[in-house]
């Protein structure tokens, strides 16, 4: 991602990048603050999938997730001044990602979807992601399945529990950085991911048993395994 | 250690949130007890399907958020690029429903009194006589850039008569309309509650449908874009 018109203190722009990769996120932020664009463009790049998983987990459709993904990352930029190092980045970005998620969902709450009497017109019927047709390795297809099987799984965990959770499981972040992003006691973060994973495991057990299931994870796994050994090789 | 004890902590071995101790006893209960491994076998495969179906975005997403972001800052700089456009509703709550069946109420009201009776801004006794010729409403309706709101006699028994009589101009003028007693000067019509609401929502829908248009003409030229880049690329690699 590279809009922005201006000098690059490093040369190429591939050599700029190189060298904003080694930065830290802390100091990366600091660089947005100053006015840095492609400061942001990197830390973009490195929680745009990482929100996008974090966020479609909890609100369950796609477009609407990609939105709040772009929102969360528009707030980080245009509310860059308002980040002091009192807490790591991905603490802030997820705290912004995390209401942002639960101001949506109590919308929705309060506001059911309305289904409109009249038919679509033609044109709003086009899918929004178009599957792209040169693209058709069946891994993907299996992936896909059993991501919407494990979504679904997701979906079945109480909301309260489901934050702590993915923030844990999907996000990596520990128990204090969760504390911080919800609000939380420790123990009532401890607790509530105890309770998430137990009811996660009740909702996949049956999956479990299916062998073709598992060698599908396997072959996963070891597909995404390849992927880090060698990122140039096709997705 | 009990079984119930023991799974309460798995959670926490899992995070390496458990002190030396109970971690210790943890480890000699699952030695012994295997429905306890198996417990804790289930929890880290569910960590694994989580990891392993991770989704990620598309490809246009870096230029649909740029575009995002620049109109945010047009937004916050004080420099809407349409400030015609109307921006989402500012207050939200209990206030958006409310105004909704309010307008919504206000409609059917006047609706309601469209249809019903008479419309007389005179109010005068034997209004209802005063039909204006045929002509003059015809030539009001060709001047007027809406259709007149009024009916002939005869046309239909919910027709408006007297008069109420007159044409919608958006100008606000003065038109002349035809009564029994010859051309009397009266005060032309400002606009319609009701068409007005109607119009309004209309053009909300149809900007609203343009809306639409446009962003999926700005994905399906960033897929484009994006394939275009990615065509350059493999030109160039089987060019080496």
């Amino acid at each position: 991602m590279n809009f922005s018109r201006e000098e690059h203190p490093h040369g190429t722009p591939a050599a700029a990048r190189a060298h904003l990769s080694e930065v830290r996120d802390e100091d990366l932020i600091v660089q947005v603050q100053e006015g840095n664009r492609k400061a942001f463009d990197e830390l973009a790049a490195r929680y745009k999938n990482r929100l996008f998983s974090f966020i479609l987990r909890m609100v369950k459709e796609p477009v609407l997730a990609e939105e709040l993904t772009q929102e969360t990352l528009i707030r980080v930029y245009i509310h860059a001044a308002k980040y002091r190092e009192i807490a790591r980045f991905s603490t802030w970005v997820f705290t912004i990602a995390t209401n942002l998620v639960r101001n949506k969902m109590r919308q929705r709450s309060r506001r059911p979807q309305l289904l409109s009497l009249n038919p679509a017109p033609v044109e709003d019927e086009i899918p929004l992601d178009p599957p792209d047709p040169e693209a058709d390795p069946s891994l993907d297809i299996q992936r896909s399945e059993l991501a919407a099987v494990i979504n679904e799984a997701t979906a079945g965990i109480p909301e309260k529990y489901r934050i702590p959770f993915l923030l844990r499981e999907v996000e990596q972040l520990s128990y204090e950085e969760i504390q911080q992003v919800t609000g939380l006691k420790l123990g009532t973060v401890r607790s509530r991911i105890n309770r998430a994973r137990n009811r996660f495991r009740q909702l996949v057990k049956p999956l479990l048993k299916d062998e073709t299931l598992l060698e599908e994870l396997e072959m996963i796994e070891a597909r995404a395994a390849s992927l880090k050994d060698d990122p140039s090789e096709p997705r | 250690m009990r079984c119930n004890k023991a799974r309460s902590y798995l959670s926490q071995a899992m995070d390496e949130q458990l002190p030396g101790k109970t971690a210790r006893d943890l480890d000699l209960h699952l030695d012994s007890c295997s429905s306890c491994r198996e417990y804790r076998a289930d929890l880290l495969a569910g960590r694994r399907l989580l990891a392993a179906t991770s989704p990620s975005l598309g490809e246009d997403f870096d230029w649909r958020l740029q575009l995002k972001l620049n109109q945010a800052l047009q937004r916050t700089a004080g420099e809407t690029a349409y400030p015609w456009q109307e921006t989402g509703p500012v207050r939200s709550g209990w206030f958006g429903p409310f105004t909704t069946a309010a307008s919504l109420g206000l409609a059917a009201v006047l609706a309601l009194a469209m249809f019903m009776g008479p419309v007389s801004r005179t109010g005068a006794p034997g209004a209802r006589e005063a039909m204006p010729a045929s002509g003059a409403l015809a030539r009001s309706g060709h001047d007027s850039d809406r259709l007149p709101l009024t009916r002939r006699p005869g046309d239909s028994p919910f027709g408006m008569s007297g008069a109420g009589l007159r044409s919608v101009s958006r100008e606000g003028g003065w038109e002349r309309s035809a009564g029994s007693r010859g051309f009397a000067l009266e005060p032309a019509w400002t606009g319609n509650h009701l068409e007005d609401l109607m119009t309004i929502q209309e053009l909300r829908l149809r900007n609203q449908r343009l809306n639409n248009q446009l962003y999926q003409y700005q994905r399906e030229l960033s897929v484009l874009r994006a394939r275009l880049d990615r065509a350059d690329s493999n030109g160039l690699d089987l060019g080496e």
